[in-house]
């Protein structure tokens, strides 16, 4: 994609030494060389390792031997217990036949049932639950940060209107834009992997100061690595839908505003107004794409219209897939960059 | 050989809820290689739509273009290397350098670093080139931006009214930095202004344009003379004595305000006679250019 367009002065001895010319070189230079955007990336990065110090030393702390043998024999009572109200239960005469026992009176308690850093106390950091769980978080607020970036970055470009200067150097406007979308979408991968490779070794280093032993399941590290890769295509898609969304309204500032305007009041609005459309918002899909075999949505029936299909008093469920979220949200994202860019190709530009 | 081509362009501007604006109405313009091209006109003529069509930034309704005899916009990915632009106000990146500006500008197009800092010697602004752009002033700016025109060595080097917001001493620089580029035997420059005597200081030869349409073409000796009204503007100790005599001459004579304006005085030398002889000593006497709206009145007059 290199943007050579020094195929009319090379006839010219005069002509300057214009080698190969690379828009893409040039827009990675513009995009590094940005401090707002620099700026955001410290300050996200100090506001992280301030929370991340606070939770791991106040919330968590290592077990001692002494905690974990109690925490030990507080798992053992717990099975006990379990046991005893089981055998009650199977006991009883007046037990419903016509379904099955384990139905009723619950699975025969093994050890595995109950974990030991479930019961130590204080808490110890678990990277079992706290690892999968966190890395949303962080991937959710690093597609935040995406977005914003995406949205300074082009929404500079059009409020200095250098975006039009570089037209006189390179005049194919869909070269300039898909460099441009190219370079916010690889910047926001390396975001998104960065994100998740900073807690990765974050929770390395809470689990060895401040966890307790742990056995991590069989499948744990292949679930994580398919969450994360679902969470850096989250984070990219954020990227260029507030790139595309500051593109098409040529402004930051207002971009941030749609973004506002759709999260804070839109999404709410139709979760009131109209429960089953709710397959279609954003956070939904979001939710959806990141969590582990899809999101699962229960709509309170008692809420929904009349017109909404859902015959009152029976629970419903909305079931979002992996695939359905990234669709949506993928489908969204482009159909707002394609808007964008169609408009500036095709647009007079002043 | 011709460096710009323009035949019957159309251009009007679609506008929510009112008429089209009509910019170009039928354009036609031929500009050689070589000199300063002047492209004269009041605001509102259509010089900078011109210029934007022609860089491919708004496209025409109808007509032929040709940039270095290329076609078009179709050719501009091909031409563009061989031309440098200033359109208006340079649109630059305000939190950057002047220097970083240029810098991003020229790896797209794989210009060396040591043409950017030749350019930013070139306008004089080497001192201030690592302040931020925001900081420059409107000279700097303009400065800057016909840097990042040059860049390229252009063949063709197109300024929209490079002159805009520059003070006094700036102008002077950049009309010096014109004529020697438009004479260094390989840039052509094309020189769009409102100011008449920009164009006649600075240009050798000039298209005039009003209302979308070029009215004149030519070397400026030619389209420009006999543009001079003839009048003069005349002061004199005795205002009520040097009106009253000039009038028993045959002149006719208007108030200036602080002076008088002596209509068609074909000789400025038998006027001070005249006075001295009767005593009156002048104070001043100083031909009154054409205005630019009575050039353009004159010559709009002329075409219909
Ligand atoms: N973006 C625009 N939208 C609508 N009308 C415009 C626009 N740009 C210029 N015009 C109109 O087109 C005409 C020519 O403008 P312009 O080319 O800027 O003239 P000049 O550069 O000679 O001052 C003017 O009447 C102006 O109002
Ligand atoms: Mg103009």
């Amino acid at each position: 994609m290199s943007g050579a367009i020094a195929t009319g002065a090379t006839t010219d001895p005069h002509a300057a030494d214009l080698g190969r010319g690379s828009l893409l070189l040039a827009e990675v230079h513009r995009i590094t060389a940005r401090r707002f955007i620099r700026w955001l990336l410290a300050v996200s990065l100090v506001t992280y390792l301030v929370i991340v110090s606070i939770v791991g030393l106040t919330q968590f702390a290592k077990p001692s031997a002494a905690g974990l043998a109690h925490a030990r024999h507080r798992v053992q009572a717990a099975v006990a217990n379990q046991k005893a109200a089981r055998d009650q239960c199977l006991k009883d005469p007046n037990r419903p036949t016509d379904q099955p026992a384990e139905q009723i009176c619950g699975p025969d308690p093994a050890a595995g049932m109950f974990r030991v850093q479930d019961f130590v106390d204080p808490p110890a950091f678990d990277l079992q639950r706290d690892l999968p769980a966190t890395a949303i978080a962080v991937g959710v607020a690093t597609a935040a940060l995406a977005f914003l970036i995406g949205a300074t970055y082009v929404g500079a470009e059009w409020s200095s209107r250098s975006m039009v200067a570089l037209l006189f150097w390179e005049p194919r406007r869909l070269r300039v834009m898909s460099v441009k979308l190219g370079v916010l979408a690889a910047a926001a991968a390396l975001l998104g992997v960065l994100g998740q490779l900073i807690w990765l070794a974050t929770a390395e280093i809470l689990q060895s100061t401040r966890g307790a032993p742990t056995h991590l399941p069989a499948h744990f590290w292949s679930d994580l690595v398919a969450q994360e890769g679902r969470t850096i295509l989250f984070v990219v898609l954020m990227g260029l839908l507030g790139f595309g969304i500051a593109n098409l309204i040529r402004n930051t500032g207002a971009s941030m505003g749609v973004g506002f305007v759709y999260f804070a009041i839109v999404e709410n609005a139709v979760r009131v107004a109209r429960p089953r459309w709710q397959e279609w918002l954003l956070t939904d899909n979001i939710a959806g794409l990141l969590s582990k075999g899809g999101y699962r949505l229960p709509v309170d029936s008692a809420a929904v219209s009349p017109g909404g299909g859902v015959v009152p008093g029976q629970p419903h469920e909305i079931f979002i897939s992996n695939l359905h979220g990234g669709l949506v949200l993928g489908g969204v994202t482009a159909a707002i960059v394609a808007a964008g860019v169609a408009s500036f190709v095709r647009r007079d530009l002043h | 050989m011709t460096v710009i081509e323009v035949a019957g362009a159309h251009k009007a501007y679609r506008r929510p809820r009112r008429p089209p604006e009509r910019a170009l109405n039928g354009l036609d313009l031929t500009v050689a290689s070589g000199g300063v091209h002047g492209f004269l006109g009041p605001n509102g003529s259509g010089k900078t739509t011109t210029i934007r069509m022609l860089l491919g930034l708004v496209s025409a309704d109808s007509g032929e273009m040709r940039l270095l005899g290329e076609p078009v916009p179709r050719a501009l990915p091909a031409v563009i290397a061989s031309v440098g632009a200033l359109v208006e106000t340079p649109l630059f990146f305000p939190n950057f350098s002047g220097r970083l500006n240029l810098r991003l500008l020229a790896e797209t197009a794989g210009v060396s670093r040591s043409r950017v800092e030749e350019c930013l010697e070139l306008v004089d602004l080497s001192g201030r080139a690592d302040d931020r752009f925001k900081a420059y002033s409107l000279g700097m700016k303009q400065r800057l931006g016909i840097a990042a025109a040059l860049l390229k060595s252009p063949r063709l080097l197109i300024l929209d009214e490079p002159s805009n917001g520059l003070d006094p001493a700036g102008i002077k620089e950049v009309r010096q930095l014109i004529q020697r580029l438009g004479h260094d035997g390989r840039t052509t420059v094309f020189l769009s202004s409102h100011q008449l005597s920009e164009v006649q200081q600075v240009c050798d030869h000039v298209s005039i344009l009003a209302r979308g349409r070029c009215v004149a073409t030519g070397p400026v000796s030619e389209v420009l003379a006999g543009q001079s009204t003839g009048d003069v503007r005349l002061r004199a100790p005795d205002p009520a004595a040097a009106k009253q005599l000039l009038e028993a001459a045959g002149y006719t004579v208007t108030s200036l305000g602080d002076a008088w304006r002596v209509h068609r005085a074909t000789g400025p030398g038998a006027i001070t006679r005249l006075l001295a002889e009767n005593g009156q000593y002048l104070t001043e006497l100083s031909p009154i250019a054409a205005d630019l709206e009575s050039v353009f009145l004159e010559l709009t007059r002329e075409q219909t």
